[in-house]
């Protein structure tokens, strides 16, 4: 640094940080120049989100300094972090859901007059931020909050933080939640900001998005900084390979040879969400023995409503669901867990797990009418344990023991966990929605491996994700779902990304070969 | 209060929150002892403020409560209605539903429980096994009226979606006033002039064990600890007990695992008012003998709410906190006849305590519902 230049945004010296036996933080350094995006890249649990906990005020640090601007702070509390310039827009959004957009971005902040809010100044000063950096939100200040897309409410928490004078700004894994169109609004957005001076810290996992959106990019593991690295002189191979201390490949895998009989059959499905809305329009597939269907698309296209659909956990307007030649569309969640339907859920924090059970209370959940976990109408909690117990060996699940908290699982670690107890339902179906989403590396390798293997050990399975790479790498077929409808049902590897994108938006590319498996939707059912 | 106070409070609030979800049941426990003791030092101060002596104030309250054996059977006779009825509502708040009409239940149980065992008197022999008899299936009775009359708001909450607290607290209301008239014309007691049933018949009674009196028997008290018990195993050890405290901590998840939502809250409010209908029946035949304009019964299912509270919900944890309910009864009882110190002293106790006492858990569960804490994790 010359003696002339600006102090770096914010610089950590030594930071550590730990959790009783757990050093989740070990003695980090790590600096953001001002006008950068610094991406914050590791698998889940190796402490990104713990680290910039310490620089937001919301964990006390064991050892190390913050410096913020130059000069040595300690922030008791985010309210101090947010003084001194340094605002975090958390994965959940810290919104007032009934409330509006303008009323959220000056909450607590709000110009007044006279002891009254006033509305004018506050109006007059959000839309000048929106406008400087070039934010839709400024002609939705009056729309509520409950009514915006994630993207936008996003953008709304950026707005706040903005507002409130933040310099620096964390995003905890801000793409996590967004389209793969939001996400690029994100990353102008970024750029935007950047280049009006703010500097920003971008935590991911994702290689891509870091090499995209960044200048700068420090691996983390297991609590320590391996290296900061430039983003343009780097490669998302050597970045894997920082990340988890080996190279990762993303190969695809052998595909299905001979798929048995039909396990599932779908038949004309309707199915209407939570606003009403009819979300899944007419939806026909069949999968066999043997296959993985692959169901892509991006998201809010009607997947979540047909999975619940086939699962039991929303009832359908009409159409039938067939499992194994019996007609199971109006069976319950349970009969259709007794008659094989496992199911990995989308949302492992609040349908997958109770986060306040431990894993032994865990391993019930799904398991209820089974033997021997429970003999009549009482629970054998000894047998429940032992299978808890077996699921975390078998399944590499960390900590390794069952006592441990859901809640207080890493992402990865928690859907280990899920995945494995599912697997072991011996099911015959697997419903799998977006098993890797929020998921390290390492975790994300070895789900698949299970899939793989469990469609080689005959089950048919439905594989719902918005990540093309591991749909393509996964499936036997893809079925591409938009506004409802599957699209097209194409064989992944006669289907370029390009292809896969137009259909994902639902367009149907020119001299597509469709696989002629009687799945695929009529013409009329398209949109172009 | 500035922003910045109102940021630090929130932060504060987050930090003991973390702190207080992750509390033991140990921890939990002792905090509940010390909270008490600082809920009775501070009532002392106000006995002395008041200008009373606050020594002889806590002599009274031991004397009151376990003093002599007549003290002891009354605290332990207030304990078995509010262990019982307490673990009625700890059932329903467990399992996230808001059962506010154990305090119906319990008169709808106790009433069912004396008209049944009148009705059937004379069909049995008038003997001690025909009174066990009577007692058995008098309290049978009450015990399917009790759940009947809990399972209607919950059929209501699942599938009308009338809200559970606003339904139970109306049926408390008709409770009263229904058995009220019952007792008042049809079923009022010939040549009686109060407005009360006939008597149960003498041989219709706990027998007495240990202690000698008219309104409470240690065979109660072992009721509502075998009750207590089973409710425990029920919760903890049954297909049943999970899917409703499943349901309780997180709705989605139970769904996610094959639990019947609505199914669920019915059952939970029919199991919830079954336990507070051993309660109307246990209240009916040890303490009453016959059944009385509901009007003027203690109110035990209100403090029920408290005495779960205070036990964060827990059956086993009931026990003591009934018993701490029971002994302030108690000795309230004994202050107010013994000596010119003002009862409502011994209330405002009971209120500090209540506050001292439940203000964590409540805090607990706030904290849980409205996500305060969740933040680190």
């Amino acid at each position: 640094m010359t003696p002339d230049a600006q102090p770096p945004a914010v610089e950590l010296r030594g930071i550590t940080k730990r959790f009783g036996d757990v050093v989740a933080n070990d003695g980090v350094d790590f600096t953001l120049e001002r006008g950068t995006v610094h991406a914050l890249l590791g698998e889940n649990g190796s402490g990104k989100t713990t680290l910039m906990s310490v620089l937001y005020g919301l964990y006390e640090k064991d050892a190390g300094t913050v410096v913020v601007d130059g000069e040595p702070r300690e922030f008791d509390s985010p309210r101090d972090a947010m003084a001194a310039g340094v605002g975090m827009i958390h994965q959940h959004f810290q919104l007032v859901e009934p409330m509006t957009v303008l009323q959220n971005v000056v909450l607590g902040h709000e110009p007044t007059e006279r002891g009254l809010v006033d509305e004018s100044t506050a109006r007059a000063d959000v839309t000048d931020i929106c406008r400087r950096y070039d934010f839709d939100v400024d002609d939705r200040l009056d729309e509520k909050v409950r009514d915006l897309d994630l993207g936008a409410r996003q953008r709304v928490e950026i707005v706040k933080s903005l507002y409130r004078g933040a310099e620096v700004v964390v995003l905890d894994e801000p793409t996590a939640v967004l389209t793969p169109q939001e996400v690029d609004r994100l990353f102008d957005v970024m750029e935007e900001l950047t280049a009006a001076g703010r500097s920003l810290i971008f935590i991911t996992h994702k290689l891509d998005e870091a090499l995209t959106a960044a200048d700068h990019v420090t691996v983390l593991r297991d609590g320590e900084a391996i290296d900061t690295v430039d983003a343009d002189a780097t490669t998302e191979q050597e970045l894997a390979r920082m990340m988890v201390g080996r190279e990762i490949v993303t190969e695809r895998r052998p595909r299905s040879t001979d798929p048995g009989r039909p396990m599932l059959t779908v038949e004309d499905l309707h199915v209407v969400g939570d606003r009403g809305r009819e979300q899944v329009r007419g939806v026909e597939f069949t999968v066999r023995e043997g296959e993985i269907l692959g169901i892509a698309g991006v998201q809010g296209n009607g997947q979540s409503e047909l999975v619940e659909a086939i699962t039991g956990l929303r009832s359908v307007a009409s159409g039938t669901v067939t499992f194994d030649d019996r007609d199971i569309t109006r069976m319950g969640r349970r009969g259709r867990i007794e008659a094989g339907v496992a199911y990995i859920p989308e949302d492992r924090q609040t349908e997958g797990l109770v986060q306040e059970y431990d894993l032994v209370k865990n391993a019930l959940l799904g398991n209820q009418t089974v033997e021997p976990f429970v003999d009549g109408r009482f629970v054998d909690w000894a047998s429940v344990r032992s299978h808890a117990e077996s699921i975390v060996e078998e399944y590499d699940v960390q900590p390794p023991t069952a006592d441990a908290r859901a809640g207080s699982l890493s992402g990865g670690n928690q859907q280990k966990f899920i995945v494995g107890r599912e697997i072991e339902h011996d099911p015959d179906v697997m419903v799998a929605a977006h098993p890797t989403r929020g998921v390290d590396i390492g975790s994300i390798e070895f789900i698949h491996d299970r899939l793989a293997a469990l469609r080689d050990a005959g089950l048919a399975i439905v594989f719902v994700s918005s990540k093309l790479e591991e749909i393509r790498a996964l499936s036997d077929r893809i079925a591409v779902m938009y506004e409802g409808e599957f699209v097209e049902t194409v064989d992944p590897d006669g289907v370029t990304d390009e292809d896969l994108g137009l259909l994902m938006a639902g367009r149907r590319p020119d001299g597509l070969d469709a696989e002629s498996d009687g799945s695929a939707l009529e013409e009329e059912g398209v949109e172009s | 209060m500035s922003d910045a106070d109102s940021g630090r409070v929130r932060d504060r609030l987050d930090a003991l929150a973390e702190r207080a979800l992750d509390m033991t049941v140990v921890e939990r426990f002792a905090l509940a002892v010390a909270s008490t003791a600082l809920a009775l030092f501070i009532g002392l101060l106000v006995v002395a403020a008041s200008g009373y002596d606050p020594v002889a104030f806590l002599g009274y309250i031991f004397e009151g409560s376990f003093g002599d054996s007549n003290a002891t059977a009354r605290t332990l006779k207030f304990g078995t209605l509010a262990i019982l009825t307490g673990v009625a509502v700890a059932i329903a708040f467990r399992a996230g539903v808001f059962n506010i009409g154990v305090q119906g239940q319990f008169v709808v149980g106790g009433f069912v429980t004396v008209v049944t065992i009148l009705w059937l008197a004379p069909l049995l022999p008038e003997s001690a096994v025909g009174g066990v008899a009577l007692m058995l299936l008098g309290t049978g009775a009450g015990v399917l009226a009790g759940g009947a009359y809990a399972a209607f708001p919950g059929v209501l909450k699942a599938y009308a979606g009338a809200n559970e607290i606003i339904t139970t607290i109306m049926l408390n209301f008709i409770a009263v006033g229904a058995v009220g008239y019952l007792v008042e014309g049809p079923f009022r007691g010939e040549g009686n002039r109060a407005p009360n049933t006939a008597r149960l018949p003498e041989y219709v009674s706990l027998p007495q064990v240990v202690f000698d009196s008219p309104d409470f028997s240690l065979v109660g008290f072992g009721v509502a600890l075998v009750v207590v018990v089973g409710v425990a195993v029920v919760m903890a050890r049954t297909r049943f007990g999970y899917d409703m405290v499943t349901s309780g901590y997180q709705l989605s998840a139970a769904a996610y695992s094959g639990v019947d939502a609505k199914r669920t809250v019915v059952s939970t409010m029919t199991f919830s008012g079954m336990v507070a209908g051993v309660a109307g029946a246990v209240f009916a035949i040890m303490v009453q003998g016959y059944y009385s304009d509901p009007g003027g019964i203690a109110t035990y299912g209100f403090d029920a709410i408290a005495v779960s509270l205070l036990a964060a919900n827990n059956p086993l944890g009931v026990v003591p906190a009934g018993l701490l309910f029971g002994g302030l009864d108690s000795a309230g009882t004994h202050i107010g006849i013994n000596s010119d110190v003002p009862v409502q002293l011994i209330d405002g106790i009971i209120g500090l305590v209540v506050l001292f006492v439940a203000i964590p858990e409540l805090f607990r569960m706030a904290a849980r519902r409205t996500g305060l804490g969740g933040e680190s994790r």
